[in-house]
């Protein structure tokens, strides 16, 4: 008996061991970091928004996606080629299944996350406070303003933008949200931007434009008020970004997609070789490169035909109906690398002409030389220039016009259909479309409504 | 607790200590009963001095003493299930009894967790498949000859591929992300046996277990309520499937040689439209969308080039496989020790050209009684099963011959080049190569200690390693190299190892004679590691590295080297999964007379998975069976031989997710941005602290019988499971912001409540003539009782099936289609008021089928004369549902899609007038009025019946004579011709009605078998096989 208790004392012993053995179960998966490991400096916190630039210049944002969403929509482009998400969107009758549009849309919201958790640890932050909460301010604010103009009706679908949004997105969390009005996105989006404004660095350490200044902001502010049409705020930032003259016009409108060639980018993404290759612009050669193949996208006739009416027009270069036999194609992006500009000077110009001609008084002056520095540059002189006392309607026209060339691939035409749509009720889509018609927005990923039952999604198709 | 429970234990004890003294009377007979059939102590036999009253029953090892006085000469022993015995006592104090079962099946050892039991004590429901019916077909990988084998089982074959995975589901389904699978435990280690360590690479989930050798396998145990899986706690929900490999048996080493040779096609296959057909077809399509001229053809093909071509893909991708497998077991035994050796190779090709899976696999189990006790057992197994892998489903090959190889595509151009406008899967089955091998050890030492009488203390340590290589060889064709020496080798390796102890205390103990006791406790640890590297090890190699291993290990030593000395030093390897569980146990067996017995199990589990909210779960379950062929009344009934009925009730978990899901996944960026270092948070890695397992209730109640002379036997059970907490991944909105996140979800439940029959009857029963017919049907209901989320928030690998409040778990969601409007061969659908609409919408959805069958089982019959035999083996399935979610773009073959255009769908509307049951063709779906597009284009127009009925087996076998074999010096000689899936009665039109189809991840398997996307049918087999003993 007594060998027998010796033997259930071990026993006992052992077994007892192994339970308060704590550590036995704890296995964090290696190589990952949780939330409190990952931000315990300044520099975690630097880090991690510097990882957002990435996010923005991610395929499924603005290294293509956004653009060939917007291109899809808009009337540049043959659909009889597109097939499965593409051929929905391209027909302005996006269902609510699509890994396109939903991969396009997650990555937003990601964005927005992570710009929220850099404002969750901003206590970590003593130095780079200031830029750190500026920068997550932007991103918040470029991201809600995509997805406002993607997946809701424009500014001005009604009088008072109560029509329905999106959801904003200013704290982290799992729970679903439902969708803010168009206004109050629109508001959440300027307060962010103008908070970002005073907040951003003036110049950065290096000189380049590859991180966000407060022009960055002001850009954007530019291109939030004018797609309110919101000219005389559109004016004024669009003004300080270019009287700033931190940013020069390009000698030749080709340099905007190019290695380091171009002095126009407000914010841009640089292509890095260095010392891991990096390099923006993936799914734009994707989709529109020409030179190796039939690119999935390729111009209708009619806009072609449009595009290169003008013997002179340099940017004739950016078309071509040779390279691939039968097919009009872009020529844009016909490189192995380029910087990928969010935002740049030109655009910015064109801004400033139109909302200049808008609000009239001396900014139409102003206007016309930005039209003029435009077309002198496209044209290789002054032959298509406006006269010093052209009316603000025959500028309004000419920058329509100078707009829907220089940004041709660049997903600026669908929101300027409906831009003009909502300043007076214009339709000028192409393929006849009413600008505010349902299909004209992009459905809303059904995960969304899954989570989150009483979720409103958009009405689908009803276009043509 | 567990220091209370020993002292409990060691006072009972002490109890029985003092009662063994308590009976000194006249004469003391002494002796033991054991099973004639294997020599082992039988416990609760009854003992009875002939013409009193005075009787015993035997102890746990089936001594007994029994005091009677001197006038008795002859001793009556009898125990339930076995011939009662009388035995003269005259002048004798000690005796051996052997009794001889009557029904063996009663008597048979079932392996429980942590033990064994006589069938007749079992308060579980465990059914059992023994070696000689595993062994019966050659099967992919072992789990596929369960199939029709055990009541309330759903075994759906795995595909075509060589190695590939069944889907295994044990009284049906009630997790949508964690994994349904059960929990395999060969030999008491818990078994990795996810399918996704290989992901869904070349459209083939690398199935685990193929790394079984099925030779191996003495039985299999299926464990399925609560009773019996309960002491397997947060990862019994499933069920649990003990694997028991074979052991040395009693008596002369013995040989035994197993050889069988034979052939492999397929099941059932699609056929397709041939060139002529096809043009035509696409023609029509081209006028039907008001196209003018002739159709675009893909591949650069006009219509006069491509019809000189008609080119069979199917047949030049297939074979007729050749099937041989070999293996020679020794079986020896005396009382210091006993061995079982086994050596298999067997290498068996599939119907797919350059498919083949070969096994090599050695055992070698012993037991050696160290002193009387003290016994050490050896466990080992090795396995090495290569996999000469093809693509297949979405990644081409025999997915490609059934898809986008179309019949006027070659596969060489008229200048003798390949191919290369289009799908061309010959080209890739001879220019890409790609093998998986797998090697498997399981070893396992274990020490049963017995310091006194009946009382057990049993450690055991098991490691089971294993490493595994995907290699890729692309030639310098397939590369687009010139050079004929520079294909690209690959090679993906990773490697496991799972460690397992269990340390555990038994004591057997009767209390005033009718009172047994058997208390278990117990405590177990495991840690499982897979590690792979952090880099993909590749270069230009003229041959591929299976071929060459130096080439491989010293480019794998290169890279090492390279990211050791770069600056700053790299990482080269990490654990790619890695968990541990740590667990304590306790059962408690109490049974009076034989009547009844009760079992209490409890466990409590802590793992590394579960979120440091909720680190540790406790399981407890009870259960009872009362024998009421034992009470008087019953033993009056002449007709019934054995009558049981029993009940449980349990709470298990699934913990069947992958490891470290509760952490954060935030990582620093590979690169740099503008020069300055990131740092990211994963998509789909936000973590969850609160992460636990998915609770389940679960009822079980029962009744088993033995009638007519025990000729009919059977079984008829209920069950009633109810899942909590469950398990989901998906489900959140994505404008979190952080994807996907494994979470409980609040406020779910999903109930799987069903009837299981099973039923044998030995119609003759003579020496020469035997025939005995048996079956068993099981009908499973599968509610979701409780659930918040949209219907669409789960779905299979790809937008498949859905979970819906009410309905069961995985219904096929979609739009009903009609019929033809006869006028315009445009389809009708319903919309969701049932009212007739020509505009499709996916609003128009409803619930139109589930995926789970109604009733699903299995029936054979053997038959024996003289030395033949003939046994059948049917499977079938009733009701359910089939999407052919690949026969939808099949269908749309001639539009733009380009795709094969299967001769089912022949019975199109052409012209005003005709009523047909499919539409007219399109060349841009989206012609149809409301389609967005073609992968939406989803109706019930490609739902099917998913019911079918299918001869699985069948032998025809012949057996020497004992005086034959006598006068050649051997045991046993047998010869036998086997086929396997020789049969199938089925109304789906896709071709083959079992479909386990390429899978995304464990909620693809859970909620997307019977979705088939281009899976390649099931083998039919046909073997002759010898077995040799000497």
């Amino acid at each position: 008996m007594k060998r027998f208790y010796s033997n259930l004392l071990i026993l006992t012993i052992v077994a007892l061991s192994t339970v308060s053995c704590k550590k036995f179960l704890d296995r964090p998966p290696e190589g990952q970091l949780g939330e409190t490991e990952a931000f315990k400096t300044e520099a975690d916190v630097k880090a991690f928004a510097n990882g957002i630039y990435t996010l923005f210049a991610n395929n499924e944002f603005y290294s293509g996606r956004h653009q060939v969403l917007n291109e899809l929509l808009g009337d540049h482009y043959k659909g009889d080629r597109f097939t499965g998400d593409y051929s929905e969107i391209f027909k302005r009758q996006n269902s609510f299944f699509g890994g396109t549009r939903d991969a396009y849309y997650q990555l937003a919201y990601r964005i927005i996350t992570d710009a929220n958790l850099v404002i969750k640890h901003l206590d970590l932050a003593t130095i780079s406070k200031n830029q750190l909460e500026g920068e997550a301010k932007l991103f918040r604010a470029m991201a809600h303003f995509e997805l406002v103009r993607m997946f809701a009706q424009p500014w001005g679908y009604s009088a008072d933008n109560s029509h329905l949004g999106v959801p904003i997105r200013t704290t982290v969390g799992l729970e679903p949200i439902q969708r803010s009005t168009v206004k109050e996105v629109y508001d959440q989006i300027i307060t962010d931007l103008l908070s970002a404004e005073t907040l951003l660095q003036d110049v950065t350490p290096t000189g380049k434009f590859y991180t966000a200044t407060k022009w960055a902001a002001k850009a954007y502010l530019a291109r939030v008020y004018f797609q309110q049409n919101d000219f005389a705020k559109a004016f004024q930032s669009a003004n300080e970004v270019i009287t700033s003259n931190k940013f020069n016009m390009d000698a030749s409108f080709a340099s905007r997609f190019s290695l380091g060639l171009s002095t126009e980018g407000i914010l841009t993404i640089a292509n890095q070789t260095s010392p891991i290759q990096y390099s923006p612009g993936g799914d734009l050669r994707g989709n529109f490169r020409s030179d190796l193949g039939i690119p999935g996208f390729t111009f209708t006739d009619q806009f072609y035909n449009v595009a290169t009416a003008r013997a002179a027009d340099l940017r004739k270069a950016w078309y071509s109906n040779t390279l691939q036999s039968g097919y009009n194609v872009l020529t844009k992006y016909n490189k192995n690398f380029f910087d990928l500009p969010l935002i740049h000077l030109t655009e910015i110009k064109l801004i400033r002409a139109e909302a200049g001609a808008e609000t009239g008084g001396a900014n139409l002056a102003v206007a016309i030389a930005d039209i003029n520095q435009v077309m002198t540059r496209a044209y290789g002189g002054t032959s298509y220039n406006l006269p010093a006392i052209a009316t603000a309607a025959a500028v309004i026209a000419a920058t329509r016009n100078e707009r829907e060339l220089e940004l041709v691939g660049e997903g600026n035409r669908t929101q300027e259909i409906k831009r003009i749509g909502a300043r007076n009720g214009t339709n000028v889509d192409r393929r006849n479309s009413v600008w505010n018609c349902n299909g004209f927005i992009l459905q809303f990923p059904k995960a969304e409504k899954d989570a989150n039952t009483s979720f409103i999604m958009n009405i689908e198709g009803g276009c043509f | 607790m567990l220091m209370k429970n020993l002292f409990k234990l060691t006072s009972l004890m002490l109890l029985v200590f003092v009662a063994q003294f308590s009976f000194a009377q006249n004469r003391v007979i002494t002796g033991k009963v054991t099973d004639s059939k294997d020599g082992s102590g039988m416990s609760g036999a009854t003992i009875v001095a002939k013409g009193t009253r005075t009787g015993v029953q035997s102890k746990a090892d089936g001594t007994f003493s029994i005091s009677i006085s001197s006038t008795v000469s002859t001793l009556v022993i009898s125990t339930v299930g076995y011939a009662t015995m009388e035995v003269s006592v005259t002048g004798m104090s000690t005796v051996e009894v052997s009794l001889v079962g009557t029904n063996t099946s009663l008597n048979e050892v079932v392996v429980i967790g942590y033990g064994t039991q006589r069938r007749r004590e079992v308060t579980g429901a465990i059914s059992k498949v023994s070696s000689d019916k595993l062994n019966s077909i050659p099967v992919p990988s072992f789990e596929a000859a369960l199939q029709g084998k055990a009541p309330g089982v759903q075994i759906i074959q795995g595909n075509g591929l060589a190695g590939s995975g069944a889907v295994v589901r044990i009284r049906g389904i009630g997790s949508i992300s964690a994994s349904g699978d059960p929990l395999y435990v060969v030999d008491g280690i818990p078994i990795v046996s996810d399918q996704f360590l290989r992901g869904n690479g070349g459209a083939m989930n690398q199935n685990p277990l193929s790394s079984l050798n099925p030779a191996d396998i003495e039985s299999v145990e299926i464990l399925k309520d609560a009773g019996a899986t309960g002491i397997y706690g947060s990862r019994g929900a499933n069920g649990v499937i003990i694997i028991t490999t074979k052991r040395g048996k009693s008596g002369k080493p013995q040989f035994n040689f197993n050889t069988r040779v034979g052939i492999a096609t397929y099941a059932k296959r699609q056929k397709f439209a041939n060139t002529t057909e096809w043009l035509q077809l696409r023609q029509e399509a081209w006028a039907n969308d008001g196209r003018v001229g002739l159709a675009n053809l893909p591949g650069g093909y006009t219509f006069a080039t491509a019809s000189q071509n008609n080119t069979d893909w199917w047949d030049l991708l297939t074979q007729t496989g050749i099937i041989n497998e070999n293996n020679l077991s020794m079986t020896q035994g005396n009382a210091k020790l006993k061995t079982f050796a086994n050596l298999t190779y067997s290498n068996n090709e599939g119907y797919i050209k350059s498919n083949s899976y070969q096994r090599i696999s050695g055992r070698l189990n012993m037991d050696y009684n160290v002193t009387k006790n003290l016994k050490i057992s050896l466990t080992s197994g090795i396995n090495k099963g290569s996999n000469r892998r093809v693509p297949a489903a979405w990644d081409g090959g025999i997915g490609d011959a059934m898809s986008s190889a179309l019949p006027f595509f070659t596969v060489y151009n008229p200048n003798g080049t390949y191919f290369q406008n289009g799908a061309n899967p010959v080209r890739r089955i001879q220019e890409t190569k790609r093998r998986e091998i797998d090697n498997r050890f399981i070893g396992g030492l274990s020490f049963e200690y017995q310091p006194i009488k009946n009382l057990f203390i049993r450690a055991n340590g098991s490691l089971e390693y294993v490493t595994a290589f995907d290699d890729i060889y692309e030639s310098n064709q397939w590369i687009n190299q010139s050079n004929p020496d520079s294909g690209y080798a690959k090679r993906f390796p990773y490697w496991g190892t799972n460690k397992n102890a269990n340390l555990t205390v038994n004591y057997l103990t009767t209390v005033k004679e009718n009172h047994k006791f058997n208390f278990l406790l117990g405590t177990e640890a495991q840690e499982y590691i897979r590690k792979g590297y952090l880099f993909e090890i590749g270069n230009f190699e003229p041959v591929p590295y299976w071929e060459n291993a130096s080439r491989y290990r010293t480019r794998r030593d290169k890279l090492i080297k390279d990211r050791q000395t770069g600056t700053p030093p790299q990482l080269t390897e990490k654990a790619l999964e890695e968990y541990t569980f740590n667990s304590f146990f306790g059962r408690v067996n109490y049974s009076y007379k034989d009547r009844y017995a009760l079992q209490l199990t409890a466990r409590v589990d802590g793992s590394s998975k579960f979120g440091p909210n909720n680190k540790h779960g406790f399981f407890p379950a009870i259960s009872g069976a009362w024998t009421m062929s034992e009470e008087d009344f019953i033993k009056d009934i002449k007709f019934i031989n054995f009558l049981k009925l029993r009940a449980s009730y349990g709470i298990v978990g699934n913990a069947n997710i992958p490891a470290g899901k509760y952490y954060g996944n935030y990582q620093p960026g590979g690169i740099t941005y503008s020069g300055n270092p990131t740092l990211y948070l994963n998509y789909d890695g936000y973590g969850n602290p609160d992460l636990k397992w998915e609770t389940m209730h679960n009822i079980d109640a029962a009744v088993e019988f033995a009638l007519f002379s025990s000729k009919l036997t059977g079984e008829v059970a209920y069950y009633n499971k109810q899942t909590t907490d469950i398990l989901m991944e998906p489900g959140t909105a994505p404008s979190n912001g952080v994807g996907k996140v494994y979470r409980n979800l609040p406020n779910s439940k999903i109930l799987n409540e069903g009837i299981e029959l099973s039923l044998n009857y030995k119609i003759i029963n003579k020496a020469a003539l035997k025939w005995s017919v048996g079956g068993n049907i099981s009908k499973n209901y599968n509610e979701v009782l409780d659930w918040e989320l949209g219907p669409d928030a789960v779905s299979g690998g790809t937008n498949d099936t859905r979970v819906v409040k009410g309905l069961p778990l995985g219904v096929n969601y979609l739009v009903r289609y009609y019929g033809v409007d006869p006028a315009d061969g445009l389809p009708i659908w319903l919309d969701v008021n049932g009212k007739q609409t020509k505009t499709f919408s996916l609003d128009h959805r409803v619930f139109a089928g589930s995926i789970m069958p109604d009733y699903m089982g299995g029936f054979n019959s053997s038959f024996e004369y003289k030395n033949f035999e003939l046994s059948t083996l049917f499977n079938f399935v009733i009701g359910g549902k089939i999407y052919d979610n690949s026969g939808k773009y099949q269908f749309m073959g001639v539009s733009k899609k380009n795709w094969n255009f299967r001769e089912t769908f022949f019975d199109r509307w052409t012209k005003p007038g005709d009523v047909t049951r499919y539409p007219r063709l399109a060349y841009d779906i989206t012609t149809f009025p409301g389609v967005p597009g073609e992968d939406q284009f989803n109706s019930t127009l490609f739902l099917h019946d998913a019911s079918f009925l299918r001869l699985r087996e069948l032998t025809v076998g012949y057996r020497l004579s004992a005086q034959t074999l006598k006068k050649l010096k051997i045991k046993t000689l047998r010869f036998y011709l086997t086929g396997s899936n020789l049969l199938t009665f089925t109304k789906y039109p896709g071709g083959d009605p079992e479909i386990t189809r390429d899978f995304e991840n464990p909620q693809d398997r859970n909620l997307s078998p019977n979705v088939t996307y281009l899976t390649a049918p099931t083998q039919r087999t046909v073997i002759f096989g010898i077995n040799l003993g000497f």
